[in-house]
């Protein structure tokens, strides 16, 4: 795909993102029930899961193209990496910020001291210094290949923060409830619940490719600028 | 002094609602499941609220970073 190309897909994923956001904030606030339980802030499920997920897959695909960078050493990678791994820290913290609020009412702490909890709180930071390492070299080359080792530990993380759920729900502090989608049996989430969650789920990916593409996009004007200054130069 | 104005635009609204959810709070002595639930609409709202912040703070800074490279090609 061209120049033009990512950058028109990107906006028009992008807006149609936006957009979808709008969508999701009526149907949770106007259509969707309110659950019996847990009252209203259980409406923050929609924006907390869907983050989740897409900070998941954004660090997902940072530390897939950081490996195949460490491969075959294309910059395109690198580029797509950081560009992956900055959604990530959006989406990130996102989902750090609106977990609290909801526990805060769902279980009286905002905060909690469990496994998955402190897992992710673990991937962002460390996320946070793959941006740290990559200028902490004086050979930019190199920063690049650190940058892409901390990317692919971190991601390590993510199937051990989807397991701790099942692997740790044994432990007294454990508040997170077990799953309620993805189980052997199907979902046991309400039907109008469900479908708010799915096209929530829809719309914050949109959104993430959407702004990955503009991001790389930008990525690549930034590398233009520094050929025809390295040009100028020389 | 125009960022000021904007400022009070916003502020004032979020101000007069703070104040209204406060006192509607002080309404209903004793009654904690009532005063529970207007926490967690605050709750919900900030949550809300922090989510389109962030995403338009992304859009905002890439939008602003191209704009700046594309006038850095441009020269």
């Amino acid at each position: 795909m061209s120049g033009k190309g990512i950058r028109s897909t990107g906006t028009a994923l992008a807006v149609l993102g936006l957009v979808g956001m709008l969508l999701v904030y009526s149907l949770s606030f106007f259509w969707v029930a309110t659950d019996r339980l847990q009252g209203v802030s259980q409406r923050i499920f929609y924006i907390h899961v869907p983050a989740a997920w897409t900070c998941f897959l954004a660090f997902g695909i940072a530390a897939l193209t950081s490996g195949m960078y460490l491969w075959l050493r294309d910059e395109r990678l690198d580029r797509a990496a950081v560009c992956a791994a900055e959604g990530g820290m959006i989406f990130g913290a996102i989902m750090l910020t609106t977990g609290p609020l909801w526990g805060a009412i769902a279980w009286n702490t905002y905060w909690n001291w469990e496994p998955r909890l402190v897992l992710t709180l673990l991937l962002w930071f460390i996320f946070l210094g793959y941006f740290m390492v990559r200028t902490s070299t004086e050979d930019p080359e190199k920063g690049k290949r650190f940058a892409a080792v901390v990317a692919i530990v971190g991601a390590l993380l993510i199937p051990l923060i989807h397991l701790s759920v099942t692997w740790f729900r044994d432990v007294p502090q454990f508040l997170h409830p077990q799953p309620v989608v993805v189980k052997p049996e199907g979902p046991t989430l309400d039907g109008d619940m469900l479908t708010v969650l799915l096209t929530s789920l829809g719309v914050f990916t949109t959104l993430f490719f959407g702004l990955f593409l503009l991001r790389y996009a930008l990525e690549t004007l930034r590398a233009e600028v520094q050929a025809r200054a390295r040009e100028a130069t020389a | 002094m125009k960022a000021m104005k904007k400022l009070r635009i916003v502020a004032l609204p979020l101000l007069v609602l703070l104040f209204a959810a406060t006192d509607l709070g002080a309404q209903l002595p004793g009654n904690q499941m009532a005063t529970q639930s207007l926490r967690a609409y605050w709750h919900v709202f900030i949550a809300y609220a922090v989510a389109i912040v962030m995403v338009l703070g992304w859009v905002v800074s890439i939008a602003r970073r191209l704009a700046r490279v594309e006038a850095q090609l441009g020269e």
